[in-house]
């Protein structure tokens, strides 16, 4: 191998490495990756048989792929940079001080990926909880993903997910304005951009990032999403948290492997109990019935947390953050329907009909409360953004 | 002699001459005559011959000025034969040269009706005629159009005494037909819709200010009720509308002549596999009006309006824009009246479940996105009334208190009508109105929040003004004559997304 061109890439690397990760082990181990059937998580398995690293996960990995790599191999690595930059990701190796410390645990017999590209924050060491859940979501499950995720940020709970439509979008979106914030991990390099609807311009993922939030890939930047590659992605979600909370998902969702990549970390799993008659309640009713716990409400989250982690329990406030009912916008017998309903919505013809205004009184309110900020308009009606204070009328 | 032709509904006079010359015993027809109209000769020919009036044995030339426009059907078989009898003196020539006539030749020499005889009745008073001979069988229908004289014929003998200045046996028939207020079933009544007090509300602010409503919900929830009681709370046409819209009908072969006129407002429906030649109008040669100039002046109900391909739909957006359809082709470009309101119906999802809470949704997010997009962000913009339905609990349906009546609410939206056809004069609903009159009579801080509003909605500029005019019908309901902040709000509410993305 030549040391010089690998001594450039080392150079073009420098800006792109997490804190605490040497430039020239990226370099090296990017130089690796470029080629097709030389992949990373070969690298891993070789060192899992050989019983462990001598010494720091970087070094065994350096000493692995030093001798093989060319300047081939160094000149398309350094093409692949650019399109990291763009995005402004910093990337960090197994073991290194920029990397997820939960993911590393017991590395390289765990299957935590050897480098992860981040963009926006990095997870932070808060406890986390994984919402995850099928594409094919039921209104019923957004709806109670994000109810849990929005209980659990407000909790300061970290909340990951997988980044696509379906219940993680519904998890990602309830949970990014709360003080636990989120993270989404990719099923495809940073610079494609799917799912297209989260990836464009205004929409999911930039919001995260805007909101203190973090995408990660574990992934070269042009990596499209295959099949293999989203579902490899679930076990990296399932070892950033502390505990996986299975929502809906068809006999072969993907949340099975997530919640099975958790048990073999011996992390606990939670499920949410659905209709038996739907394909969406087949995976979180099987764990169920493998002995996973039952998430019926946010605080069986927090309660699984807490008695998985004792350090977890003084974070984690009682009663979820709350807004002064005495600040509404509306009229009090609307905010009277809206609170006692909370967290389920309410129809606008229920809002009409029980509160006994005028039609067109109740829409205006509703307005003027949307604008407001106090008030969201859903498929199913009208729910108050936060928890009303209780007793408050 | 004079003729009528009509490029849509606009009329335009054509001169019939003819003239015979030595030669062999031919007719020949000039001016573009379409298939019906070269016929005419074989028609005429034969009704003069049997009537006992006599055919030149000499060449004819007939002539049918302007030469380069058009003539279509079969309207000009009688200019025709008396231009052929003037030509061979068998009626006076000056009678005939002032007089028109449309109507179509039996072999035998009767005179029959024919399609679009109303429009071609009040295209030649529309062109200066003060006189007409129109078919008898037609005669009641044209009667309706009023400030020109009338002489109905049966066949051709009335006709040479009509022009030789003796009245015709059929004009001495009574010829005014009631205005018969027309003889549908009456309307079903807003009472029977229980529960949705926001459909209710909607379908009333539809019907004062003549907004298009678009309402969704899951199978079963009423949308096609709803639709069938709007149109029951729209005031009767007057004379002059109703005449209107029977001509379209007569032109586009919906109306038979002795038809009563009809004063309720059209309501169509056409199935959700139409084409948008069915739609907006079109065919072959000189475009026919169609479903939304037959449903001028009334409702057009677009049912399961995501079925329908997006293409048909966006052939809409001109006609709710402007009012009418302009049909440009090769050939002709004609223009229909097309002021409807539309109302569409559609399903929330692919499965139609979305928000229902007696059962879950099953389709994918991306699913209903891509579903919703069959519908044009620009058409959308125009559907100034959006709606969620809800299903009705089965109690409510039977126990559920009966709301107002169609004639209560009716008499509300009359009301608001008189107050926006005072305030705007000949535009007459608020859907009509100009964006800046609408303006001038809002209240300051209700358009600096509605303004606000729509950030947060990223609205169009359209979209603005449309609201304003929803807000403006909301106050003219309550008699106001300022638009307030409240006003605008709840027209408001009327577009924020009923279904964003679940979160």
């Amino acid at each position: 191998m030549s040391g010089t061109a690998l001594w450039r890439l080392a150079c073009e690397v420098e800006e792109l490495v997490a804190p605490g990760t040497q430039p020239a082990v990226l370099a090296a181990l990017l130089a690796w990756a470029v080629r097709p059937r030389r992949t990373l998580e070969g690298l891993r398995r070789a060192l899992a048989a050989r019983g462990g690293p001598d010494g720091s996960p970087a070094e065994a990995l350096l000493a692995q792929v030093q001798e093989h790599v060319d300047d081939q191999d160094a000149a398309a690595a350094s093409r692949l940079l650019p399109r990291w930059r763009a995005r402004g990701c910093r990337v960090s190796v197994v073991g290194d001080p920029g990397y997820p410390a939960r993911l590393a645990e017991d590395w390289p017999s765990t299957d935590g990926p050897v480098l992860l590209a981040t963009s926006g924050a990095r997870p932070p060491t808060a406890p986390t909880v994984a919402v995850v859940g099928a594409r094919s979501a039921s209104s019923y499950g957004t709806g109670i993903a994000a109810w849990l995720a929005e209980a659990a940020s407000a909790a300061g709970v970290h909340v990951v997910s997988g980044g696509a439509v379906g219940i993680d979008a519904a998890a990602h979106r309830a949970a990014l304005e709360g003080p636990g914030g989120t993270s989404v991990v990719l099923g495809c390099g940073h610079d494609v951009g799917y799912p297209r609807g989260h990836a464009r311009a205004g929409g999911l993922f930039e919001r995260i990032l805007a909101g203190g939030g973090g995408l990660l890939s574990e992934q070269l930047p042009a990596v499209p999403p295959k099949a293999g590659i989203v579902r490899a992605r679930n076990r990296i979600v399932a070892g950033l948290a502390d505990l996986v909370v299975v929502v809906e998902g068809g006999p072969r969702s993907g949340a099975l492997l997530t919640a099975g990549a958790a048990a073999e970390r011996g992390r606990p799993v939670l499920a949410v109990p659905g209709d038996i008659r739907l394909a969406g309640s087949a995976a979180p009713n099987r764990l169920l019935a493998e002995g996973a716990g039952a998430c019926t409400e946010p605080a069986d989250l927090l309660a699984a947390l807490a008695s998985d982690r004792v350090a977890v329990a003084a974070t984690v406030p009682q009663t979820p953050a709350r807004t002064t009912g005495a600040m509404t916008v509306l009229p009090r017998e609307v905010h009277r329907e809206l609170a006692a309903a909370w967290p389920r919505a309410v129809t606008g013809d229920g809002l009409i009909d029980r509160s006994g205004l005028p039609a067109g009184t109740v829409l205006a309110a509703l307005t003027r409360a949307q604008v407001a900020g106090e008030v969201v308009g859903r498929a199913d009606g009208f729910v108050l953004r936060r928890a009303p204070e209780p007793g408050g009328r | 002699m004079r003729g009528i032709a009509l490029v849509g509904l606009r009329p335009l006079e054509v001169r019939v001459e003819a003239t015979c010359s030595p030669g062999l015993p031919v007719l020949k027809l000039v001016g573009l005559p379409d298939a019906a109209v070269r016929e005419a000769g074989e028609r005429v020919r034969t009704a003069i011959q049997r009537h006992g009036l006599r055919w030149p044995g000499e060449r004819v030339v007939v002539n049918l000025a302007p030469a380069d426009l058009p003539k279509v059907g079969s309207s000009f078989d009688l200019p025709l034969a008396i231009a052929v009898l003037a030509a061979t003196g068998q009626v006076p020539m000056a009678a005939a040269s002032r007089t028109w006539a449309c109507g179509e030749l039996g072999l035998d020499g009767s005179v029959r009706a024919v399609t679009g005889q109303l429009p071609l009745v009040a295209g030649a008073r529309q062109l200066g005629a003060r006189e007409l001979l129109v078919p008898a069988a037609a005669a009641a229908e044209a009667a309706l159009v009023t400030g020109l004289h009338l002489v109905p014929v049966t066949d051709l003998t009335d006709v040479v005494a009509a022009l030789e200045g003796r009245r015709p046996a059929a004009a001495l028939q009574p010829l005014l037909p009631p205005l018969r207020p027309c003889t549908d079933p009456p309307a079903p009544d807003l009472a029977d819709v229980r529960g949705q007090p926001l459909a209710r509300r909607a379908v009333e602010l539809a019907a004062a200010g003549g907004h298009h409503l678009l309402l969704t919900g899951p199978p079963g929830c009423g949308k096609t009720m709803l639709a069938e009681r709007l149109h029951g709370l729209l005031p009767d046409l007057t004379t002059d509308e109703a005449i209107e819209v029977a001509a379209i009908h007569s032109l586009a072969g919906e109306r038979r002549p002795d038809d009563p006129l009809r004063v309720r407002p059209p309501l169509r429906a056409p199935h959700q596999v139409v084409s948008a030649a069915a739609l907006v109008g079109g065919g072959a040669g000189v475009p026919r009006p169609g479903e939304v100039s037959l449903a001028h002046r009334g409702v057009l109900v677009l049912d399961e309006l995501l079925e329908i391909p997006r293409a048909v739909l966006d052939a809409l957006r001109q006609p709710l824009e402007r009012g009418e359809v302009v049909l440009s082709r090769a050939r002709a470009r004609v223009s229909y009246p097309g002021a409807v309101l539309l109302v569409g119906a559609a399903n929330p999802c692919p499965c139609g479940h979305l928000g229902d809470p007696r059962r879950a949704c099953s389709c994918r997010p991306d699913r209903i996105e891509r579903y919703r997009a069959r519908l044009s962000g620009p058409l959308l913009d125009r559907l100034d009334l959006q709606v969620a339905l809800q299903p009705l609990a089965r109690t409510a349906l039977l126990d559920g208190t009966p709301g107002e009546t169609s004639s209560v609410v009716g008499a509300r939206v009359a009301a608001a009508r008189t107050a926006a056809a005072q305030r705007w004069g000949a535009v007459r609903l608020n859907r009509d109105v100009d964006a800046v009159l609408l303006r001038r009579t809002t209240a300051r801080p209700a358009l600096a929040r509605l303004a606000a509003a729509l950030s947060g909605l990223g609205a169009s500029a359209r979209a603005f003004d449309r609201m304003l005019r929803v807000a403006r019908t909301i106050a003219d309901l309550e008699g106001r004559e300022v638009v307030d902040v409240g006003h605008v709000e709840e027209a408001v509410a009327y577009r924020l997304p009923p279904v964003p993305v679940p979160a």
